[in-house]
């Protein structure tokens, strides 16, 4: 059973009006695995989440979660699956515990809201109105919410959109909890530092169309894979160009000719060369920084955009 | 059944919670009680039943269309109803908590003002309280049914004001609620035998001044439970938990064929005339028991 994916996707296709939202899409999420579509905002990325959580019809392909079509079985893939939504409210006056207890009312199996509040750091604010918790704690009620039916599939809906960095490092401590309790999760994201730190694969969506998928490390390899090698002296350099080191393109010299910056698809061999040229002008360093190629590098390789366009 | 039970429990809580709940189902009716009760009650003892049956309709309507209406598109448009989507629930229980919740969030109101009616104006208490208890559930859910099909229609918080009030200020003003039909107009009288709340408030009215039953005052009752069941089950096909799934403007006129009951009552009352001769004979038997 296990080599089953518990979320298959093939040829998925949306369409608003004439608007194509998701343009025949395929990937599989596999058991036990944290699985990103990482894209701009409009990508398709809620759009498709939302098919496969059962909550949005679909206009082509074959979608499978948990061995349920989300398109004809919703209400009993709902009551085995965790939802985080994005922009999702709970009344003001609702308490923290009545939420849980309201919402565990709906599910055919829970666990103890008890055990769920203590997991997610809600212990104290059991009694408090949903309008008095801060930003994270609203969105840790909503993973509460979400791990109430104890769900072996989990979909996270950009759980960390609009919280500040402290909040948004406790929610990544979450995920990676849920990680090793073997739970299957997808999440959308538009942030590349989320997707680097907490999928084991990604998907980069954009209009509709995945257009690169794999392991973060993969899919940085598969693109030309070029880093940026950015080195600052003491001294300016001399007035004569540098000599054409191995491997390196796009040479820039600034900030009064004290730094370098140079493109290599081989900086290790590149950075030895440049160093040791600028040794041999006499001239001291006071910096050196090698930056490998992030995922939002290999975005705007790929659709010569950024992703927060 | 567990999930219709918890959200019954959470909407009472809430509704208890929120402020401006408790001031339109206890003290708004109670102002308008005391200060008609004041101005016509003390001198005219005789006109306290129609005073209580403005005071109960004007309640009915507030609950059902602002309670009722109001909040659903409230739900629906800060995105709490969002979150129900993601539960493994259908609309029905959501409504029909909010079908329940109001009911129960009303009865007090319905003692506190008969006790008030009772004690300080000394209004007999009626002999037909089951058949008053029967009126009183179905005017609530009747029009806490109609709240949710208008809720149900509307795109936004401004249009749902909008409708709400269309549906309010005539069944307000119309009815017989404030003013006594047989004082209004032709027009106005020709337009209250199509308006639900007017069978209210002769149901009422018939109830506190005749001893009326619920069997008397089953035409009436026949078309508020055929409202209520076309409003709840057109709200269930209707519901929306999404602000951003709009609905066609053509989808408006599932409205029109929740009152078509009353359409029909209302053809069938103009011509037959009883609805028009027991308004009058009510408010004949008010003056008259007020001089005695």
């Amino acid at each position: 059973m296990n080599d089953v994916a518990p979320i298959q996707v093939e040829g998925l296709i949306k369409n608003y009006g004439d608007f194509q939202a998701v343009g025949g899409i395929d990937f599989e999420v596999r058991a036990g695995e944290v699985f990103g579509l990482l894209g701009p905002n409009g990508a398709g990325k809620t759009t498709t989440v939302e098919i496969l959580e059962g909550l949005r019809p679909r206009n082509g392909g074959r979608v499978s979660v948990l061995g349920f079509d989300p398109g004809k079985q919703s209400r009993k893939l709902k009551d085995r699956i965790g939802v985080c939504l994005q922009a999702t409210n709970l009344p003001e006056k609702i308490k923290v515990t009545e939420a849980l207890d309201l919402f565990a009312s709906f599910h055919s199996r829970t666990l103890q809201p008890g055990t769920l509040l203590e997991r997610l750091q809600l212990e104290g604010k059991r009694d408090s109105f949903y309008s008095q918790l801060s930003g994270g704690q609203k969105q840790r009620l909503a993973l509460a919410l979400a791990l109430l039916n104890d769900p072996q599939v989990l979909f996270l809906d950009e759980p960390t959109a609009g919280l500040d960095p402290q909040a948004r490092h406790g929610i990544h401590e979450l995920v990676q909890d849920f990680r090793k309790e073997q739970r299957t999760i997808l999440l959308t994201t538009h942030y590349i530092e989320e997707a680097e730190k907490l999928c084991d694969r990604v998907a980069i969506i954009d209009g509709g169309k995945i257009i690169a998928i794999g392991t973060p490390q993969e899919i940085q390899a598969r693109t030309s894979g070029r880093s940026i090698i950015e080195i600052r002296c003491e001294q300016p350099l001399p007035g004569a160009e540098p000599p054409a080191w191995t491997d390196a393109e796009k040479v820039t010299i600034g900030e009064g000719r004290r730094a370098i910056t140079v493109v290599s698809a081989r900086p290790a061999r590149t950075l030895v060369e440049m160093v040791k040229w600028i040794d041999q002008q006499g001239i001291d360093l006071s910096d050196v920084h090698l930056k490998r190629p992030s995922l939002e590098d290999v975005f705007i390789e790929l659709t010569g955009r950024s992703l927060r366009e | 059944m567990r999930s219709y039970l918890a959200l019954v429990r959470i909407d009472l809580k809430l509704a208890l919670r929120n402020r401006s709940v408790l001031f339109f189902n206890y003290l708004f009716p109670l102002i308008f009680f005391f200060v008609f009760g004041g101005m016509m009650g003390g001198r005219q003892p005789g006109s306290m039943p129609y005073i209580v049956s403005m005071v109960l309709v004007l309640g009915i309507l507030g609950n059902g269309l602002f309670g009722a209406g109001m909040r659903a598109v409230q739900e629906r448009e800060a995105n709490i109803l969002r979150r129900f989507k993601v539960a493994p629930i259908s609309p029905a229980p959501i409504l029909v908590a909010s079908l329940i919740t109001g009911w129960v969030i009303y009865l007090p109101s319905v003692i506190l003002v008969l006790s008030l009616a009772h004690l300080v104006y000394r209004m007999p208490i009626p002999q037909n309280l089951i058949s008053l208890f029967g009126v009183v559930t179905l005017g609530v859910l009747t029009f806490r049914s109609l709240g949710l099909i208008l809720a149900s229609v509307a795109n936004s918080m401004q249009e749902s004001q909008i409708l709400i009030q269309l549906f309010y200020m005539p069944m307000l003003f119309l009815s017989g609620a404030t003013f006594p039909l047989a004082l209004l107009p032709l027009w106005a009288k020709i337009t209250a035998q199509f308006l639900p709340a007017s069978y209210l408030v002769t149901a009422f009215q018939g109830i506190f001044l005749r001893h009326e039953s619920f069997f008397e005052n089953r035409t009436a009752a026949a078309a508020l439970v055929a409202a209520l069941l076309l409003a709840f089950f057109i709200s269930v096909q209707l519901f929306r938990w999404e602000k951003e799934e709009k609905i066609r403007p053509a989808a408006k006129l599932w409205v029109v064929a929740v009152l078509v009951p009353f359409i029909v009552l209302g053809v069938y009352q103009s011509h037959s005339g009883e609805f028009l001769n027991k308004a009058n004979a009510l408010y004949q038997q008010m003056q008259h028991s007020g001089r005695k």
